[in-house]
C-alpha cells in the first residue's frame, strides 16, 4: 500500500469524506480460530470480552493484553460461520503479526491465518454502500459492526460494515484470485478511488481512532488510551484475565495521564513526538500522532499529557525549538457517520 | 554583467536557482514538490537577513513531513513570496514558477556556477 496515489492525500482524503474510497490493506493480519469452549477459555486469557457470550455475525473492537494488562494488540473480533463452522475472525495489525500469532496458535494451534489467500479491503465513505451494492448482495438491515458471508464470481467473501475513517463503509476479506476483478468493478464508478497509507491516517485521526505504536503499546492499558468503553467490565473482576488486577484498579482510581485531542492555531504542522508544555515551561505531555486535517483546514494532534494539568490553561506544543500555542479539542474532530439502524438504502 | 536572465541551476537539496542581475531567485524543484506531496505551510524567511550557502532559512511542511530549505548560496534576502503564506499549494501547483520562495541579492557569483545544470540534475535524480 503507497503513502498515496496520483492525486495525492488530501484529495483522496476528501474523496471518502464526500464519496468514497478503496483502501487496500492486504498487509493486516487476518486469521481463523474454531469456536469451541477450550480455545475461547484460552484466549479470554489475553482478550477482555466474553468470548462465548459474542453475538453471532457482529464485529468487537479489543485488544491482546499483556500480564500488566497493557495493549499487546488492538484487534476486531468477529463470531463467523464459514461454511457451517463456527469461527472467530480476527483482523490485527500487520506490524503486530509475529507477537500476536504466537498467542493464537498457543490457545489454538489450528488456527489458520488467511491472509495469504485473502486480500482485504475497505471501501470507506458515505456513497460505498452504493458503489458497493451494484456489485456485491447487501441485506438492508446490515448495521454498523455486522459481519456476514457474501458472494463475488462464486467466491464466498467475508463482508463486514466497518472501517477506520468514521464514515460508514465496508470490509471484505477476499480470495485472491477474484481481487483485481473486484477492484476493477469497483473502480467502475467515477466517484471512487484507491487511497492510501497517508488518507487512512488523517481520516483516522479526525475520527479520533487509536493507532497502534503512535496511542497503543505495551505498556499503555486500554483505560489509559480511554478506551475502557471496549472492555467488558466483568473481565476485570476474572484472575484469568491478563493485568485484570491492574485494569479494575485503574477503572476505581485517577489515572497519572489523560488522553487529549489538540488543534493547532496558526499552521504549524504538530506531529508525533512533538513535547507539549505548560505556561511555566513545564513538560506536560507528549503527542503521539499529528497530521494536516483537510476538513479543519488546519493541524491536529492526538497526544498524552498529566491528568493534574488543568486544560482550561494554555497548551505550548515545541516545533522547531519555538513554543506554539495550541488548544484542547474533543475527540473526534469530525463527527462520525456511522450505519447504527434502519434500511440501508436511501 | 549585462541584464540578463541566467539558465537556471539546481542543488543536491533539491532547491533551484535562477538570477537576473545579482538578484537570485529560489524555490524547491518539481522533482522535490512531487515527493513531498501536498503542501500545507511554508515558514518563510526573514527579509534581510545575511545567510550563507547551506543555512536552513525556512521549512516547507507537507501532509508527510516538514522539509528544511537551504540557502543555495551566500547572500542577504531581498524578498519573499508572500502569496505563499496564504496558499503554499501554489508550490505543488507551479513550483518552478509561480511558487519560487524568495530572492536573494548574492554576493559570490562563482557559487553559482558550481551548482548543477539541468542535465546534471536530472542525472543526479538517476543515481
Amino acid at each position: 500500500m503507497p503513502i498515496n496515489y496520483k492525486t495525492g492525500i488530501i484529495n483522496e482524503h476528501k474523496n471518502v469524506r464526500n464519496h468514497s474510497g478503496i483502501f487496500d490493506v492486504s498487509h493486516m493480519g487476518q486469521i481463523l480460530i474454531e469456536n469451541n469452549e477450550l480455545y475461547l477459555h484460552k484466549l479470554e486469557k489475553y482478550i477482555p470480552l466474553q468470548l462465548k457470550n459474542l453475538i453471532k455475525n457482529r464485529s468487537h473492537y479489543s485488544f491482546l493484553l499483556n500480564k500488566d494488562g497493557g495493549v499487546i494488540d488492538d484487534l476486531i473480533i468477529s463470531n463467523i460461520d464459514i461454511k457451517d463452522k463456527p469461527y472467530l475472525y480476527i483482523v490485527y495489525n500487520a506490524s503486530r503479526k509475529k507477537e500476536d500469532e504466537e498467542i493464537f496458535i498457543s490457545c489454538a494451534p489450528n488456527a489458520e491465518k488467511i491472509y495469504n489467500k485473502n486480500c482485504l479491503f475497505a471501501i470507506q465513505g458515505p456513497d460505498s454502500i452504493n458503489v458497493l451494492k451494484n456489485i456485491i448482495d447487501i441485506p438492508n438491515n446490515m448495521n454498523f459492526f455486522d459481519i456476514l458471508i457474501s458472494k463475488y464470481d462464486n467466491n464466498e467473501i467475508i463482508l463486514s460494515r466497518s472501517g477506520y475513517t468514521g464514515e460508514d463503509g465496508f470490509e471484505l476479506s477476499i480470495p485472491n484470485e477474484s481481487a483485481e476483478n473486484l477492484i476493477t468493478d469497483l473502480l467502475k464508478n467515477e466517484n471512487t478511488m484507491l487511497c492510501g497509507l497517508g488518507s487512512r491516517d488523517s481520516l483516522r485521526l479526525e475520527a479520533g481512532l487509536s493507532l497502534y505504536g503512535h496511542e497503543l503499546n505495551e505498556n499503555i492499558t486500554p483505560i489509559e488510551a480511554g478506551l475502557s468503553w471496549a472492555l467488558d467490565k466483568e473481565r476485570l473482576e476474572d484472575k484469568n484475565l491478563n493485568g485484570n488486577k491492574i485494569l479494575s484498579d485503574q477503572l476505581k482510581n485517577k489515572l497519572s495521564n489523560k488522553k487529549i485531542g489538540l488543534i493547532s492555531t496558526n499552521k504549524s504542522m504538530l506531529r508525533d513526538g512533538m513535547t507539549l508544555f505548560d505556561n511555566n515551561n513545564n513538560e506536560i505531555g507528549k503527542i503521539t500522532s499529528g497530521c494536516f486535517s483537510p476538513n479543519l483546514n488546519k493541524s491536529i494532534a492526538i497526544g498524552y499529557i498529566k491528568s493534574e494539568f488543568n486544560t482550561d490553561n494554555p497548551i505550548f506544543c515545541e516545533i522547531r525549538k519555538k513554543l506554539e500555542l495550541v488548544k484542547i479539542n474533543n475527540l473526534p474532530f469530525v463527527k462520525k457517520n456511522y450505519k447504527k439502524n434502519g434500511s440501508v438504502y436511501e | 554583467m549585462g541584464a540578463y536572465m541566467s539558465e537556471k541551476k539546481y542543488t543536491k537539496d533539491h532547491e533551484w536557482v535562477s538570477i537576473e542581475n545579482e538578484i537570485a531567485t529560489i524555490g524547491i524543484s518539481n522533482h522535490a514538490q512531487e515527493s513531498l506531496g501536498d503542501i500545507v505551510f511554508i515558514e518563510l524567511p526573514s527579509v534581510g537577513n545575511s545567510v550563507k550557502a547551506k543555512d536552513e532559512i525556512c521549512v516547507v511542511e507537507s501532509v508527510k513531513a516538514a522539509s528544511d530549505i537551504y540557502a543555495p548560496i551566500d547572500g542577504e534576502i531581498i524578498e519573499i513570496n508572500n502569496n505563499l503564506e496564504n496558499d503554499a499549494a501554489i508550490i505543488n501547483q507551479d513550483a518552478e514558477n509561480e511558487g519560487w520562495i524568495f530572492k536573494m541579492k548574492i554576493s559570490d557569483s562563482n557559487q553559482y556556477s558550481e551548482l548543477m545544470s539541468e542535465d546534471e540534475y536530472k542525472q543526479f535524480l538517476e543515481q
